[in-house]
């Protein structure tokens, strides 16, 4: 009885100091993330704005770096090549990861091999890679090679060091990108609506016409984003396996740096984080975006 | 340029050069085994010290032949420790001196990027020229750098391709017709600069006559090129990849690759003939904590039996005349410095492309993407 009554002895300071301690809490998760947000500042945000500031203050004071880049031809040309192959790239991406996400959704006990063979790759660096698509896509490489065998070409044709060669390793590296996010809204699909519309008449085609791809668009948008911008920023395997012709930005970029003219190389990669940046934010405002940040951090 | 020719560096440069890892170990010929080598046994007092030195090279093999050619001895005969880093490079050397945190006391790189960066401001100190070997020739000295290895941007092609035919000079790289497939050409990656001069001589102009170069007419024979080149390199592994899996018949490469091809069996050669012979050089960063020890190196490193040392152990040539006494008659042949080969060399020309890479380089790209 008396324990009911009396209140317990550090109720009484608790209670007291009950506006600072909840003030203190709300402040939590900002506590948690601090550390690596200072780190990250310090170590990451700072030295790109320093980077940056040089396309707008070297040698002086100027925005005469960005109006140069109106009349400049390799710019337009390399932004141009940048843009147009990661839409390519995403696109293939999409076609050939909207599948697999549904099929790894679907499968039961094949579903972790299924993810061990998607995520394979992500264990690989990008270099070894693309030195695997050399000596796949070669004059004398196996699909060549394979490709004769099957009597559908006569003599080896150039695969290697081409655009398409490009776009190849490319959508080998981004699919995860695609699949992860697609196969998060796939499962997030209540599986009696499904069984509500087979009830209902529709035929399976219907089905995923009406029900499922609607419900999955959210995976959609976040995995299409995110292999999108993601390609944009590649460097080492248009270097690698691409066509004479293939330059992206960031192999404009780095070759800038490395010719000591960094004032241009900061415009140009100024011009790039702005692009990205842009897409983001003008994605988000479309219906069902918004939600695909919030699908894909489940 | 330099900087690329390491044949293994950190980075994406690194792995470019993983490729060419297992055909790096053959660099070291065992033919020459060590104990044949000529030895350094004492050095002038003035090159002794205490303390140590940070070199800046391209690790991997380079870095091997160096260890042997000279940290060794260096370290032995002078009293100053070595500290060897791997990927030297220009923009390093820029960051480092512009934010007071210079990390090397040399570093490997080129009179190309060396002056490029020193006509933008102080990044260099001056070298030491009282302590270095008379042997050195006037043609390797500079303000702010001394060149220390000589090596050759050369043609190369497979010799199972034209039917016996051998092709010499870009004339015949140009031709194909008589020399049919496809072609690799450096375009500008590391710091480096188009191959021009390939493209002139090509028209016809002759070695003695390419500076200054006529950058319009080097465009227009590259035109007659441009559809045969499927790739423009950028770093030295991938020429030699591309002779090896016969995606060309004929390429631009750096000398030094090329013994680890043959050496692996695949049947390719070099054509010596109008190949651009370059340099590589010391430079002393600005501010560097052990420049006077720095500067010690760079005078042991340039003597006579260093640099033959060098030559033992890699296919790349000596800048003391005094070497090649060193160097017997059959590793003569490989090296770009003996005579017989660098009389068919043009001296490549690092001043010219410092003067005038700002409006080449632009012009260079425009015309690959147009």
């Amino acid at each position: 009885m008396s324990e009911i009554v009396q209140p317990s002895p550090i109720a009484v300071p608790l209670g007291a100091v009950r506006p600072l301690l909840l003030n203190w809490r709300r402040h939590v998760p900002l506590l948690l993330v601090a550390p690596l947000l200072i780190y990250m500042l310090v170590l990451y945000a700072l030295p790109v704005l320093a980077m940056l500031l040089r396309s707008l203050n070297d040698p002086n004071w100027t925005l005469s770096h960005y109006a140069a880049l109106f009349e400049d031809v390799v710019f337009a040309k390399t932004f141009w090549i940048t843009f147009n192959t990661s839409i390519t790239v995403t696109l293939g991406c999409l076609i050939l990861g909207y599948p697999v996400a549904l099929g790894l959704v679907r499968a039961k006990t094949m579903a972790p091999l299924i993810l061990v063979i998607i995520l394979l790759p992500f264990w690989t660096s990008v270099l070894v890679r693309s030195y695997a698509w050399m000596v796949l896509l070669g004059r004398h490489g196996l699909v060549n090679e394979g490709l004769i065998a099957l009597g559908m070409i006569d003599r080896p044709i150039r695969i290697l060091n081409t655009t398409l060669a490009t776009q190849i390793a490319m959508i080998h590296i981004l699919l995860p990108y695609m699949i992860l996010p697609i196969a998060n809204a796939l499962r997030q699909i209540d599986p009696s609506l499904i069984r509500a519309a087979s009830g209902l008449g529709a035929t399976p085609f219907m089905t995923f016409r009406q029900v499922i791809l609607p419900l999955s668009m959210s995976g959609v948008a976040a995995g299409t984003l995110l292999t999108f911008v993601l390609a944009l920023g590649f460097y080492i395997t248009p270097a690698m396996v691409g066509g004479p012709r293939d330059i992206t930005l960031s192999m404009l970029i780095a070759q800038q740096v490395d010719q000591l003219n960094w004032a241009y190389a900061a415009t140009l990669s100024a011009v790039l984080l702005a692009t990205a940046l842009a897409i983001l934010a003008a994605a988000r405002h479309l219906p069902g975006v918004g939600n695909a940040f919030k699908t894909s951090m489940r | 340029m330099g900087k690329n020719r390491s044949h293994l560096h950190l980075g994406r440069r690194t792995a470019l050069g993983l490729v060419g890892a297992g055909l790096a170990a053959p660099f070291i010929r065992p033919s020459l085994a060590q104990q044949a080598w000529p030895e350094q046994t004492s050095i002038p007092d003035i090159l002794k010290g205490s303390g140590e030195v940070r070199i800046a090279g391209y690790g991997g093999s380079m870095q091997e032949a160096q260890t042997k050619a000279y940290y060794e001895s260096f370290e032995k005969l002078s009293g100053i420790k070595v500290r060897p880093f791997p990927d030297a490079n220009g923009p390093k050397v820029k960051a480092m001196v512009e934010t007071g945190n210079v990390e090397w006391d040399v570093a490997q790189l080129s009179r190309g990027s060396i002056m490029n960066l020193q006509k933008t401001g102080d990044y260099f100190e001056k070298i030491d020229y009282s302590i270095v070997d008379d042997g050195v020739g006037q043609e390797y000295r500079f303000e702010y750098g001394l060149e220390m290895l000589l090596w050759a941007q050369v043609l190369a092609y497979r010799t199972d391709a034209f039917k016996g035919a051998v092709p010499s000079g870009w004339a015949d790289f140009w031709d194909t017709k008589k020399f049919p497939g496809d072609r690799a050409m450096f375009g500008t990656g590391g710091g480096g600069w188009p191959e021009m001069e390939m493209a002139l001589m090509a028209a016809g102009v002759p070695a003695d006559k390419l500076y200054p170069l006529d950058v319009d007419k080097a465009l227009a024979s590259y035109n007659k090129i441009k559809k045969d080149v499927v790739k423009w390199w950028e770093t030295g592994a991938v020429p030699i990849q591309l002779l090896t899996d016969r995606e060309v018949t004929m390429t631009t490469v750096w000398n030094g690759r090329m013994a680890a091809l043959q050496a692996a069996g695949v049947p390719a050669a070099i054509s010596w003939n109008q190949g651009l012979l370059k340099r590589d050089a010391w430079g002393i960063p600005k501010g560097a904590k052990n420049k006077v020890n720095a500067m010690k190196f760079v005078a042991f490193s340039t003597m006579a039996i260093p640099q033959a040392r060098v030559a033992l152990a890699i296919p790349y040539g000596s800048v003391n005349t005094k070497s090649d006494e060193y160097i017997p008659a059959a590793r003569q042949e490989v090296l770009p410095s003996a005579p017989a080969i660098k009389k068919q060399l043009v001296t490549y020309n690092y001043d010219w492309w410092i003067d005038n890479r700002e409006a080449v380089i632009p012009k260079f790209n425009k015309w690959l993407l147009s």
